[in-house]
């Protein structure tokens, strides 16, 4: 297999690893390590009037260098978007930047759902 | 090659030796021994045939057979297609049954799938939790149509020895089935004895061993009587076993190869083991890893690792810059499956997957253990931080 440079960058260099925890925090997780994939992120969200947006992102993710990848981007993206339980670009577009295979979709869909999933906890849905 | 890339993959195939590759150059230009083997007609068809004789020899000195034994073919998958389907063929009057083990080469078990097809039943024994063979389970699957066993000596993935003598010995009890030896991953690795073995055929590659890819033989036991139907017609070379010009130039290098195998120093085997287990001393302080074949006995030159907390792909991605190593064995790793030899073994998918095969050999050095040791341990700790495991 082999991975293109935004893959790659993203696989080795996760910028928004971790966790996060406090009052304002939301977590958001979906798939499995034994089904081959899993993600998992944290939401930090800041109201600033009537606007509510999300302010800080952190993932945890097992799974393949394009769902790491895939996963870092969305959390790295995800700042400073809306609560609407929604990717900023559709996952297929992230598979078409990544040049991933058409045969991971099905993992990267589980980024997408993990990052809905947090969105959702953090609008209270 | 990146020079940069540490190599530890000889299990999936070796570099030619020098001195093999010198002595093969010999044999392709006008001024050696070009000619074909076969031309009994003229001093240039008579110098080859001399040169293949004395590889044919040399091959067999290397594994304690005749030279009478050696069939040359195109390597080990030809040799164990030519055991399977020879066998098959010519003593499809005794009997249609065949029993083989579930960690095979696909070379065997393919070959297997395609009798079956045609009617043949098989039975593919499990291995136990460490891969090996119990010779009593082997002999019991013997029945009285079984007309071939066919078992590797040596696993190319987790490098567990199967006690192919106790197996051979126990099968003539139990029933009149030849036995056929995969030895493709034995030569230079642990004692290989054709006749002391008491087995009828014997496949042996030539590039495990330094020798070229595209060379291999089969060793068909003259001093048992065994006979083939050959799968392959056409100039009636090999005993008529398998036609076809044969190769000087490989089988030449392949007899080079062997005689090198033979004559290794011997305290290669020592220092190839403390290589090993230096690597694994480094990898084990990671926690959470399993030597596959741990408690089996196993050539020091494989060690297989499954790595827990950590996703396959990504971790032969995150070591590929620095280390040639192989998920599985390397004539499954483009599928992307699980390796079938792991999962018989009773490793789940996962465990499976995300399991490296580091083969050592003649040119490693403890520089570039330590720095698998290095980019492995990096690797699996990051993908773990990663995941929050």
């Amino acid at each position: 297999m082999t991975y293109n440079e935004l893959t790659r960058r993203y696989f080795e260099h996760p910028a928004r690893q971790g966790t996060l925890a406090g009052p304002d925090c939301y977590r958001g997780a979906a798939g499995s390590p034994s089904a081959g994939t899993w993600v998992q992120f944290d939401v930090r969200i800041a109201r600033t009037g009537a606007a509510t947006k999300v302010s800080e992102v952190r993932f945890l993710a097992f799974g393949c260098p394009h769902v790491i990848a895939a996963a870092g981007l969305v959390a790295e993206e995800g700042e400073g978007v809306t609560l609407e339980p929604r990717l900023a670009q559709s996952i297929h577009f992230l598979r078409e930047r990544l040049e991933a295979p058409v045969e991971k979709l099905g993992r990267l869909f589980v980024v997408e759902d993990a990052w809905i999933a947090a969105l959702r906890a953090a609008a209270g849905r | 090659m990146s020079a940069s890339v540490v190599y530890l993959d000889y299990a999936a195939t070796t570099p030619v030796a020098p001195e093999v590759a010198a002595r093969m150059a010999e044999c392709l230009t006008r001024e050696g021994t070009f000619g074909n083997p076969g031309s009994a007609t003229h001093a240039y068809g008579e110098a080859a045939s001399a040169s293949v004789e004395a590889a044919r020899a040399q091959v067999a000195a290397a594994v304690g057979a005749q030279a009478a034994d050696v069939v040359f073919t195109s390597g080990a998958t030809e040799a164990n297609n030519l055991a399977i389907f020879g066998t098959a063929q010519y003593c499809r009057d005794a009997g249609r049954h065949i029993v083989t083990a579930r960690t095979e080469h696909k070379s065997v078990l393919d070959p297997c799938k395609e009798l079956e097809r045609r009617g043949w039943s098989v039975t593919y024994l499990a291995p136990d939790a460490d891969g090996a063979l119990d010779p009593a389970r082997v002999a019991a699957a013997v029945r009285p149509e079984t007309v071939l066993v066919s078992l590797m000596h040596v696993n190319n993935e987790t490098g567990v020895i199967q006690d192919l003598g106790a197996i051979a010995e126990l099968c003539a009890q139990a029933g009149n089935a030849r036995v056929h030896v995969d030895a493709a991953q034995s030569v230079g690795k642990c004692g290989v004895d054709f006749a002391a073995l008491g087995v009828d055929l014997m496949s042996v590659s030539a590039h495990k061993a330094y020798g070229p890819k595209g060379a291999g033989a089969l060793l068909v036991s003259r001093r048992r009587g065994v006979q083939l139907t050959p799968i392959l017609y056409g100039g009636g070379q090999e005993g008529s076993l398998r036609s076809g010009t044969v190769a000087t130039h490989q089988a030449v290098g392949m007899g080079a190869a062997f005689e090198l195998a033979s004559a290794a120093p011997g305290g290669e085997h020592a220092r190839i083991a403390a290589l090993g287990e230096r690597l694994w001393r480094r990898l084990r302080e990671l926690g959470g890893v399993i030597r596959n074949g741990e408690r089996a006995a196993r050539v020091p030159h494989v060690l297989n690792v499954s790595f827990e907390g950590v996703e396959g792909e990504s971790l032969l991605a995150a070591v590929q810059s620095h280390l040639a190593v192989s998920t599985g064995s390397a004539c499954t790793s483009a599928t992307q499956e699980p390796s079938y030899v792991l999962r018989a073994l009773g490793r789940d998918d996962r465990l499976a997957e995300s399991s490296l095969r580091f083969s050592l050999g003649r040119f490693t050095s403890e520089a570039d253990i330590d720095t698998a040791g290095t980019v492995v341990v990096r690797a699996v700790e990051r993908l773990r931080q990663i995941a929050g495991t």
